[in-house]
């Protein structure tokens, strides 16, 4: 089992990936300009876990090379459990490539960083309700300061592949 | 009235009204959608390329991309 | 799957259910996140940021270099090893490790600082971790920064309206900047491009005419005079050239689409890691090809073939390019590491023009070897046009240079 962290770029992923897995850190050549990818690990119930730092994109539709990368990568690993890691103050534009993640039946867990910012902004959001919708855990994180990563962590095991016409019948009319 | 992104001027706001053809799976992951509300921030001299605000997010766009984006400007 | 639409209208949903936006206050980040994208205001705070990157640059480099680390290597190491290391002027394994000497009235003597000594211990530590090694680590300090905080978008936004007349793009600031740090990571961020017309276009231009922070450190240390002209002429054929290139090189040309993220603070963990690994990436790249490259040359040297070589050249170099021909050596070098061969042409008595010619030369002959392995990594079978471009660039940009002193009555 792997672990992808996907998400936009800048949305404090590098910074997440660093909580997550600590000094263990493999980078494949040069990290470039949000290009490259970085591997490390994780222990996740006495198991070494293989967490993956795919490079930001904003869907799944590549624009550029980096993009294509980071959907490649997807689909590579057939069996891996992604992480979206969403821009809290920008979660619509967050939960479409999510929804893309989602519909191509990949487990996902989401974590909802940034979250300080998004409380800066005013912006409310009913994580108990949005769990409820979209069937996975939601969680709130401010991976600058470590808020809400061990939650992620310990909660990783409950995502799974959802169907989307659940979440369209959740969600209502 | 309805205009080109392209031709929109500094400040002035309108509503997507239609994007050409498969330019519409490029900008949706980056949130620019029919029906969406769009400001235009910026635009370089020279036939460079515009900034516009969708929601909270700043996108820019070159020229050519914008003249594909019909705009209902809002008076 | 669903379709845009469709997926939209869903989020829109969900939004409604569990999304509330209060009133939206811009702040002060906002705004300065606008105004260093205007035009009017963002050109200006571009060209300050590009400037003071290069004040901190140099300024850093210089006082490291010249401040400690010269005095150190030509004050304590090279004569420690001068005396102490077995053989003298005339063993081959000497000439090789410590000192290869020079020629002075028909009397071969001693050097007496590392940028001529050419040995593997003097010159070969020297060069990258006394003068480029401060260099690449302030180059890339900076430039981190400025990726962090998030002003890259704004200054790729800014210079896309030149870029793109080139058929580039404004994100390929990106692997430009980072191409005068080394070209190794350059050319691996040539993927931020849209297209294989517009990789192999930024591959071609950062290895023939974006002088690495290598060359860079070198250059501001053995000739700081002249290094503006080098700079300005290597900038100039970079537009050129690109614009050529443009013209005949088939393939599209997007435009720039891109997210333009507020400005973040950013965090020394993050800093801090990156710097190290570009910085220690950079290590193990330049130290094994610098050593090499000693090694080389003075075998070459020892052996005569050097002479010989410079000997077959001599007619091209001299009556052409207008330089001396023992500029052989550094061109050898060159293939090897830049920085090697700017220190090596130094050495060479010749004038402030030809000084200019050669080292505009030296830098766009050939991209060093570390970057030929990577292009030929990244962009495959194209490397062949790429190479046509250079050996025709090299001959008609040397050449024109030659004309260009020819005429202002200076060769």
């Amino acid at each position: 089992m792997k672990i992808l962290l996907m998400g936009h770029p800048n949305v404090g992923k590098s910074v997440f990936f660093n909580r997550l897995t600590g000094s263990n850190v493999i980078e494949s050549n040069y990290p470039g300009t949000t290009v490259d990818y970085t591997k490390g690990y994780m222990v996740l119930e006495n198991r070494d876990i293989e967490v993956i730092d795919v490079p930001g994109t904003f869907s799944l539709e590549p624009k550029d090379k980096a993009e294509e990368v980071a959907v490649k990568m997807l689909e590579e690993e057939k069996d891996a459990i992604v992480v979206c890691v969403i821009d809290a103050s920008k979660i619509e534009r967050g939960l479409y490539l999510t929804l893309e993640i989602i519909e191509k039946g990949y487990p996902v867990i989401i974590a909802l960083n940034m979250w300080d910012v998004a409380k800066d902004k005013n912006i409310e959001i009913d994580v108990k309700n949005l769990e409820k919708i979209l069937e996975v855990p939601v969680i709130p994180t401010v991976a600058i300061s470590g808020e809400g990563i061990k939650e992620v962590v310990s909660r990783i095991k409950e995502a799974k592949p959802v169907k989307i016409k659940n979440i369209i019948k959740n969600v209502g009319g | 009235m309805d205009k080109k992104l392209s031709e929109m001027r500094y400040g002035e706001e309108g509503v997507v009204k239609s994007i050409e053809g498969d330019l519409r799976n490029k900008v949706a992951g980056m949130g620019i959608r029919v029906g969406k509300k769009i400001k235009m921030i910026t635009k370089q001299p020279i036939k460079g390329p515009v900034v516009v605000l969708v929601d909270e997010y700043r996108t820019s766009l070159g020229l050519g991309i914008a003249d594909k984006i019909i705009i209902e400007v809002r008076k | 799957m669903l379709s845009i639409d469709e997926r939209w209208d869903l989020i829109d949903k969900i939004s409604k259910k569990t999304v509330k936006f209060g009133k939206y206050k811009h702040t002060l980040k906002d705004a300065v996140g606008e105004l260093t994208v205007k035009p009017l205001t963002g050109i200006p705070v571009a060209v300050a940021v590009l400037y003071g990157f290069w004040s901190v640059f140099s300024s850093f480099a210089g006082f490291c270099t010249d401040g400690f680390l010269v005095k150190i290597f030509d004050g304590y190491w090279l004569p420690w090893l001068q005396n102490i290391f077995p053989g003298g002027l005339h063993n081959w394994l000497y000439n090789l490790m410590v000192d290869a000497g020079h020629i002075e009235n028909g009397v071969l003597v001693p050097s007496d600082n590392c940028f001529e000594a050419f040995g593997v211990l003097t010159s070969g530590l020297f060069v990258p971790f006394g003068v480029v090694l401060p260099a690449v680590f302030i180059f890339y300090l900076m430039m981190t920064l400025l990726e962090d905080i998030g002003y890259l978008p704004r200054l790729a936004v800014l210079i896309d309206t030149v870029l793109h007349k080139i058929g580039l793009h404004g994100y390929a600031i990106v692997p430009t900047i980072l191409g005068f740090g080394c070209n190794v990571p350059a050319v691996t961020a040539t993927r931020i491009l849209e297209t294989k017309k517009q990789r192999f276009m930024m591959m071609t231009l950062l290895g023939i005419f974006i002088p690495c922070g290598a060359q860079l450190g070198i250059m501001e240390e053995v000739i700081p005079d002249t290094m503006g002209f080098v700079i300005l002429y290597l900038l100039f054929g970079y537009f050129v050239f690109g614009f050529i290139l443009n013209k005949i090189i088939p393939g599209k040309s997007p435009e720039i689409l891109i997210d333009i993220p507020p400005y973040q603070r950013p965090t020394i963990h993050n800093v801090r890691k990156k710097v190290w690994i570009r910085v220690s990436g950079f290590l193990k790249v330049a130290v094994p090809f610098v050593i090499l490259g000693c090694l080389i040359v003075g075998v070459m040297y020892i052996t005569g073939f050097m002479d010989w070589l410079a000997n077959a050249l001599s007619p091209l170099l001299t009556n052409w390019f207008g330089v001396p021909k023992e500029t052989v050596g550094p061109l050898v070098a060159a293939f090897m590491r830049k920085d090697l061969a700017v220190a090596q042409l130094s050495a060479i008595e010749m004038t402030k023009y030809q000084m200019i010619t050669s080292v505009v030369l030296v830098s766009i002959y050939f991209p060093c070897l570390a970057t030929f392995i990577m292009i030929l990594k990244e962009g495959g079978k194209e490397l062949l046009g790429s190479l046509a471009a250079l050996v025709a660039s090299v001959f008609i940009f040397g050449g024109l240079i030659h004309l260009i002193w020819i005429l202002l009555g200076v060769a």
